[in-house]
């Protein structure tokens, strides 16, 4: 049975998060490593204060994701695959060993601050459930334009699916999309357009960025973000976390390949079970697992045995 | 003279000679027809020759599983540029192979479980489409154009001489052994176990080249079982307006059901509902259909006179067995079952064909493919469809028969069952299929239709039947499907008057025209209600693989 560790994005964030880790030497470490390089305390990161910045939660992430992995590697727990939703894409390339931790660090750091200053209040995420893509696709032709822009972002399941842009925009595809029968639509609470070409700047700023760090063969595939392909060479993995923040997410896509490679087994790294629950849904053949629910050292038995 | 003189020195037995060679390459390997279990990759290396063709067996139920797994492992130097033959990939490595460079090229019938991972293999140029196929036409094109160099097989068991026996899962290895034999391929058959006396022989030795022992038996999936759980309150109402308003109305007594809930609930129905109406004996008697465990009850009660099977059903060896004056078995008292003849019989030799469709457009053509996926055809469309060779008259046919002319014909009935919604409010009838835009994305020759308008008699949905058969018009046939479609785009076509000249001229029927209370349409009429309730009646014979046991 073929496994997968599936690391999840933006969204999954909690206050404390950090310090729910295991107390152990690993995460210690990594914490250090973090600490050090990004000059904060851990505190600093993971109170209600600061996860109202997005740099904040992405570093958190980034930092529960590595933390989480180096437990299941003191273990040799390892798995077949990885792959990343978003900013979890970052914990996967270091997991494969294509990004060491530091540079992660380093460019998760910027793609918050990039991120952070780009747009004002005015834009956002919202997400539409209950109604498929093309469906979707035309209401935002609809309501699309230059002043008011708006776009499908990512697609988490054939009916679960994000649109990005100006809160206008946003607003109005909601309202169509009650109206078209969505069984829920409704504003995020994030403050930036992300997985849209609002962003393509940002992209740009951070391949010249990854293009300055060292980037080295995957050790274990990765699926990608941008085109939900099974990943073995680094070069594509660096573009892959380059683009993937102005382009959608194909997440169900990306889960899907790894379903048809064979995939039975899908841990969920902390925080939270945000992708084990779309796994679930998804796949409802396999086994959908959640750290933060079963522990780690349920996973690592199960993952070994 | 000359002329002559050349003739001679021409060799006409170049490929025997081939073949010859090819197998002397591995005498050091082999122990007469044995090839040791770890010494497989090394023969294949030895065996497949670079641009070969290959014709593995993977199909809907039965997978040569260790065959597959030890050709991703030659090494692509030695090995390259094949031309696969797979009737349904469903494997990984079926695709790894090409990733590997081991292979180029495919041909296929159905890739449901790898539909997305193809689809992007041929956007990626990674894999060379040949054609996608229904059943029959890949079958038929073995003998043709396809003529395989090596066939890679599994079977059950196997004597040292190398007869085999498939037993209940025989499916379609004797098609694909007989074209590779035949033309002086090479065979290579994987077994579960070597034995000393075979319960009956389904494969002659003298067909076969070499056999292997499998590190673990093949793979067999349980594709057409059904929990009657999952059936639904609509999907009665439609099974009931399907029994009243097509089975009992043209007499329908040959048939073949598909995979879906529709039917099962159709094949639960008959010892309860239709047997109230009196059908038993007049209708569903002679089947072309896998051994489907919801079809138990109908057996026990006496409905069924044959069932001829393309495959067999985990968990059903046994019942079958124990049943012999309904199925096909052999003189071991096992199930023998035959994708090929199967499917040749589905297509000339039943009234009717019968399956689900996830989306159709006004005209009544059907498609089941989803945006991004290519997942081929399997052999609905075998079975989907009026065959024009057909000259055997039945008295379903012969009902269909619409005009009085010298020459007239009937035909066979092929009904499509959707419901107008699917989940996330997905409209079934739309103006245009997503198939036309999978073939532009796939880049395939035609639009992947599973079954053309042309050919549907019915169409049936919670909303009512339209008999298309009766009209040749292509506006009329229109608005009757509009009639029965809902609130969807389609269906929002159609106005109320029409539909009523429709109905007084007996083009559509709802349910009360058939003279069914939507109301008594309820799981309670189910002959059974779940599994354990299949398993009761079956007499504790079926027993059900793990992950459908509820209890």
């Amino acid at each position: 049975m073929k496994s997968a560790f599936l690391f999840p994005g933006q969204g999954s964030q909690y206050v404390g998060m950090l310090h729910d880790l295991p107390n152990n030497k690993e995460v210690k470490e990594i914490i250090e490593v973090a600490t050090d390089l990004l000059k904060v305390k851990i505190s600093d990161l993971d109170n209600e204060t600061a996860l109202r910045k997005t740099k904040a939660v992405q570093l958190s992430l980034l930092i529960c994701g590595v933390a989480s992995f180096e437990i299941f590697k003191q273990e040799r727990a390892i798995p077949d695959y990885v792959a990343g939703h978003s900013v979890g894409a970052f914990s996967a390339a270091v997991a494969s060993g294509v990004l060491s931790f530091e540079d992660a660090l380093k460019i998760v750091s910027l793609r918050g601050e990039l991120m952070e200053t780009f747009y004002d209040s005015g834009f956002g995420m919202g997400v539409v459930l209950g109604l498929d893509e093309s469906k979707l696709q035309q209401i935002v032709e609809q309501v699309h334009s230059d002043l008011q822009p708006v776009y499908v972002s990512n697609r988490n399941a054939p009916t679960q699916l994000t649109i990005s842009g100006s809160i206008n925009g946003i607003q109005k595809v909601i309202d169509f999309s009650q109206r078209a029968g969505a069984m829920s639509a409704k504003l995020l609470n994030v403050s930036t357009p992300s997985h849209c070409p609002l962003f393509d700047e940002v992209s740009y700023e951070l391949l010249k960025a990854l293009n300055e760090v060292e980037i080295n063969r995957p050790k274990i595939p990765y699926s990608s973000n941008l085109r939900a392909r099974l990943l073995r060479r680094g070069e594509d993995i660096k573009e892959d976390l380059a683009f993937s923040i102005s382009r959608p997410v194909l997440w169900h896509d990306a889960t899907n390949v790894l379903y048809e490679n064979g995939v039975r087994l899908f841990i969920e790294i902390p925080p939270k079970e945000v992708l084990s629950k779309l796994a679930m849904n998804a796949f409802p053949e396999s086994r959908c697992m959640a750290v933060s629910k079963s522990g780690f050292d349920d996973c690592i038995y199960i993952l070994q045995n | 003279m000359v002329l002559i003189n050349d003739l001679n020195k021409k060799s006409w037995t170049t490929r025997h000679d081939a073949k010859k060679k090819r197998i002397e390459s591995v005498q050091n390997l082999v122990d007469g027809v044995i090839i040791p279990t770890t010494k497989i990759v090394e023969a294949l290396e030895k065996l497949i020759q670079p641009g070969d063709r290959v014709v593995l067996e993977g199909n809907n139920q039965k997978q040569a599983s260790f065959l597959s797994q030890s050709l991703v492992q030659v090494n692509p130097k030695k090995v390259h540029d094949l031309h696969m033959i797979i009737s349904s990939i469903s494997r990984p490595e079926h695709l790894d192979i090409f990733e590997e460079g081991i292979a180029r090229k495919i041909d296929f019938s159905y890739a449901g479980p790898q539909s997305l991972r193809i689809a992007q293999m041929i956007e990626d140029g990674k894999i060379e489409l040949g054609d996608l196929h229904t059943y029959i036409e890949l079958y038929g094109r073995l003998f043709v154009d396809l003529i395989p160099s090596v066939a890679l097989v599994a079977a059950d068991k196997a004597d040292r001489h190398g007869n085999l026996y498939s037993g209940p899962n025989t499916e379609e290895t004797p098609t694909l052994v007989e074209a590779t034999a035949f033309r002086d391929g090479i065979v290579i058959v994987q077994v579960n176990e070597i034995v000393d006396e075979l319960p009956r022989v389904d494969i002659p030795s003298s067909w076969v080249d070499f056999i292997v022992v499998a590190d673990q038996p093949y793979e067999l999936e349980p594709l057409f079982t059904r929990d009657p759980r999952h059936i639904t309150d609509i999907q009665i109402l439609q099974a009931m307006m399907v029994i009243r308003g097509i089975y009992e109305k043209h007499g329908v007594k040959s048939l073949n059901h598909g995979i879906g809930f529709n039917t099962a609930a159709i094949e639960l129905l008959l010892p309860t509902y239709a047997e109230s109406l009196g059908l038993k004996g007049k209708i569903c008697t002679n089947w072309v259909l896998n051994p489907h465990p919801t079809l138990i009850p109908a057996i026990e009660s006496g409905w069924v006179e044959s069932v001829h099977c393309f495959g067999g059903e985990l968990g059903m060896e046994k019942y079958v067995e124990a049943r012999r004056d309904v199925f096909f078995t052999g003189k071991d008292g096992s199930l023998r079952s035959n994708r090929t003849l199967a499917q040749l019989a589905g297509q000339y030799a039943v009234d009717l064909f019968i399956g689900s469709t996830l989306q159709m457009d006004a005209l009544g053509n059907s498609s089941t493919v989803t945006k991004g996926r290519v997942a081929g055809y399997g052999g609905a469309p075998n079975m989907g469809h009026d065959p024009g060779g057909r000259r055997h008259s039945s008295n379903a046919w012969y009902d269909l028969m619409t005009s009085d002319e010298p020459l007239a014909r009937g035909k066979k009935l092929v009904v499509q069952v959707a419901e107008t919604f699917q989940e996330a409010n997905k409209p079934v009838f739309v103006e245009s299929l997503d198939a036309i835009k999978v073939k532009d994305q796939a880049k395939l020759a035609v639009a992947p239709v599973m079954i053309y308008g042309e050919d549907v008699t019915h169409v049936v949905t919670e909303e009512g039947i339209a008999y298309l058969y009766k009209s040749d018009s292509s506006a009329e046939r229109r608005e009757m499907i509009a009639s029965i479609a809902g609130v969807t785009p389609i269906g929002m076509e159609h106005n109320p008057k029409t539909a009523e000249r429709l109905r007084e001229r007996g083009l559509i029927a709802t349910p009360e025209d058939l003279k069914i209370r939507r109301a008594d349409a309820k799981r309670s009429l189910l002959a059974a209600k779940n599994i354990d309730e299949l398993v009761q009646l079956s007499g504790g014979l079926y027993t059900p693989p793990a992950k459908f046991r509820s209890w």
